[in-house]
């Protein structure tokens, strides 16, 4: 693939089969308009990561993929099923797509274990034996298996944000949304998170990551997105995005975060 | 780079440096460091003395305590037929056994939980603190009735529980959500020994201290669903249920529980259709109670869920969970925890208010109180100290006990917070 296909917001890469089809999506608060007729395509086992200045609509664009945010006008299809009013299809996207946030949210009341098994005994209907297998073998993919019956609240940030990780992928999703996911860790920490992401990455999961960690972008991801002002500014590969920007608003961004 | 923020459990605990003092020490410290200090010492001490002297020669010394020990049977059932009080001891062997066999249950899941099989933490000293302020109602109790008999089935209660304990510890944790539902039989068993075949309904001949507790019981166990869904439903999303929820609580709580008790007791008959039973005074007072504790807990459990972020429910929701079980599994925990004290307080008040029921016409624990003293061989005797210490004991037993349980629970818990 060509740097100039993979520079274009609605030709998917990874495979090249569509997963994720943004379509002219609008979205308000109130008279506040946080996406501006976004078309994006992202393809099976692509890794898109969105920057941007803060308030630019990163993290509303991938709240509106799983439907925790409703858009108000566009088309969003994941995997083939078009988010609408329906219940149905808006449970069967949730169950596709796992989410990690800033905040980790973890249930504070429940064991790391316990919040792991949660989603693939309630929705998946598990039997506990194998929640509870796939919750260990995920917890040694993440490299904290020893923090399985503690609390969320006994343990580090990095550790928390990689029970999350552990958590969303319990569901054995086929995409996975990170919600800037280092952006509420200390400095040490950052690291032993993205390490997660990027052994993720290299299994072939279809993942969109907001973030600012341009090291990991530049190392990860197949298409760099730029968002300002609920639009997307620019897209193409990490070498062309960081090497050889297009748009003036993209090397404004880089200056400053680089 | 501070490593220890990687593993930030693995920090040494250090000790704070000790500080001992001896008795003699610690009193000049404390109560006497300066001459204003020791001044106030003193002054308190004797007031304190006074005080203890007053009350300790009323309890010992003054008082007349036979008018509730004669009347010992009439405080704890009233006119509960003498005949039929087999059923309520019967009744309470029953609970006795559930609740054993549910806190072996209980405890053998909490030693799981910890990790480790090892021997129960939890002694049978443990207990008999738990339970210290019942055992002390109890045992005063026994004092008066001197009774061998009496005395030998409370301990053979007793002893049934703790047998019951003992087999409930043996039954695996994979068998321990039978445990929950076999408490439930068996309080139905215990109910429907004392009522039926023969025996006496609640509502036709409850009394005393039994009527009291079944008040208060029955009211907690109804109020608290029906509080929860009433908050639950203050949030809805649907206008229609909002309203109603929102009419109903701001209707109770502005209304006295007296004016319910009497609205209940007087003027239901205009609210039914005509020709319809009225229910039995018992069962309107219940009514009243249930009502107005359902619109408090309402509001005390909406106040949980507010204290729920968000970004709980979110995460919920971006796992599939449907909105009924986010608010099961994920909301409702968060919230009733964040509420305990709030919550039990509220159930305090209505043990405690079930004696208002006495102005409608009902014979509970405080109406008997006051009852027993105009007995002809009592009559302008001046017994209503007496009669109305011993009754305020009683509910301070019982509230006191409630709320050390909620602290418990409050610890119990408050795991995930450490």
């Amino acid at each position: 693939m060509t740097e100039t296909e993979l520079g274009s917001a609605t030709r998917p890469g990874g495979t090249g089969e569509p997963m994720i089809v943004l379509e002219g999506v609008e979205k308000w608060f109130g008279h506040f308009q946080a996406l501006a007729g976004v078309d994006l395509v992202v393809g099976r086992q692509e890794v898109v990561v969105v920057a941007g200045p803060s308030g630019g609509g990163k993290s509303t664009l991938i709240r509106c993929i799983n439907r925790l945010e409703k858009h108000d006008r566009g088309r969003i299809v994941v995997d083939g099923i078009e988010l609408s009013d329906d219940i149905r299809h808006i449970q069967e996207v949730r169950r596709e797509t796992g989410m990690v946030f800033q905040q980790f949210n973890l249930f504070p009341h429940l064991t790391v274990l316990e919040n792991i098994t949660l989603a693939p005994r309630q929705v998946r209907r598990w039997p506990k034996k194998r929640a509870q297998q796939k919750a260990n073998e995920l917890l040694l993919r993440v490299h904290i298996p020893e923090q399985a019956h503690k609390y969320p609240g006994q343990l580090s940030g990095g550790q928390q944000q990689r029970a999350a990780i552990a958590r969303a992928l319990a569901m054995e999703p086929k995409i996975m949304l990170f919600d800037e996911p280092t952006s509420a860790l200390d400095p040490e920490m950052i690291k032993e998170v993205l390490d997660v992401m990027e052994e993720l990455a290299s299994s072939g999961m279809t993942m969109i990551v907001v973030t600012h960690e341009m090291g990991f972008a530049r190392a990860v991801a197949d298409r760099m997105v730029l968002m300002a002002d609920g639009e997307i500014v620019e897209v193409g590969t990490p070498e062309h995005f960081f090497v050889n920007p297009r748009e003036e608003r993209t090397k404004q961004f880089l200056s400053q975060i680089l | 780079m501070d490593t220890r923020m990687l593993e930030p459990l693995a920090v040494p605990e250090v000790a704070p440096p000790e500080r001992s003092l001896s008795p003699g020490r610690w009193v000049k410290e404390n109560l006497f460091s300066t001459w204003f200090n020791g001044v106030l010492t003193v002054l308190l001490a004797a007031l304190l003395g006074w005080a203890l002297y007053k009350i300790g020669r009323f309890v010992f010394v003054d008082a007349r305590w036979e008018i509730v020990e004669v009347n010992l049977t009439n405080i704890l059932v009233f006119r509960f037929p003498r005949d039929e009080l087999w059923r309520l001891w019967a009744g309470m062997f029953v609970l006795a056994a559930a609740f054993g066999v549910g806190a072996g249950v209980a405890a053998r899941l909490k030693r799981e939980e910890e990790g480790g099989g090892g021997p129960g933490t939890t002694s049978p000293l443990t207990t008999l603190r738990r339970l210290g302020p019942l055992i002390a109602v109890a045992g005063v109790f026994l004092w008066f009735a001197k009774s061998v008999e009496g005395t030998l089935l409370v301990l053979a209660i007793a002893a049934v529980w703790g047998v019951a304990r003992f087999a409930g510890l043996q039954i695996p944790p994979r068998r321990a959500r039978w445990a929950g539902g076999g408490v439930l039989l068996a309080i139905v068993l215990a109910y429907v020994i004392v009522t039926s075949f023969g025996g006496v309904g609640w509502s036709e001949g409850w009394g005393g201290l039994l009527l009291t507790v079944f008040l208060a019981a029955a009211g907690i166990a109804i109020s608290f669903p029906l509080g929860v869904l009433l908050a639950l439903g203050r949030r809805s999303s649907l206008p229609a249920v909002r309203i109603v929820c929102i009419t109903y609580i701001e209707l109770v709580r502005g209304v006295p529980l007296i004016t319910l008790l009497f609205l209940g007791a007087f003027m239901l008959g205009f609210f039914l259709p005509p020709g319809s039973d009225t229910p039995s005074l018992e069962t309107r007072a219940l009514v009243a109670l249930v009502l107005f504790t359902a619109a408090y807990v309402a509001e005390i459990v909406r106040g949980g869920l507010q204290a729920v972020p968000r970004d709980q429910t979110e995460a919920a929701q971006a796992l599939g969970l449907s909105p009924l079980k986010t608010t099961r599994l994920i909301v409702l925990p968060q919230a009733l925890r964040a509420v305990i004290p709030a919550l039990v307080g509220q159930f305090i008040s209505l043990f405690k208010d079930t004696s208002l029921v006495f102005i409608i016409g009902l014979t509970e624990l405080l109406a008997v109180s006051e009852l027993i003293t105009k007995q002809p061989e009592f009559l302008a005797e001046g017994l209503i100290i007496e009669t109305l210490v011993f009754a305020g004991f009683v509910y301070w037993g019982g509230s006191y006990w409630m709320s050390r349980e909620s602290q418990r629970l409050e610890r119990r818990l408050g795991v995930g917070e450490r």
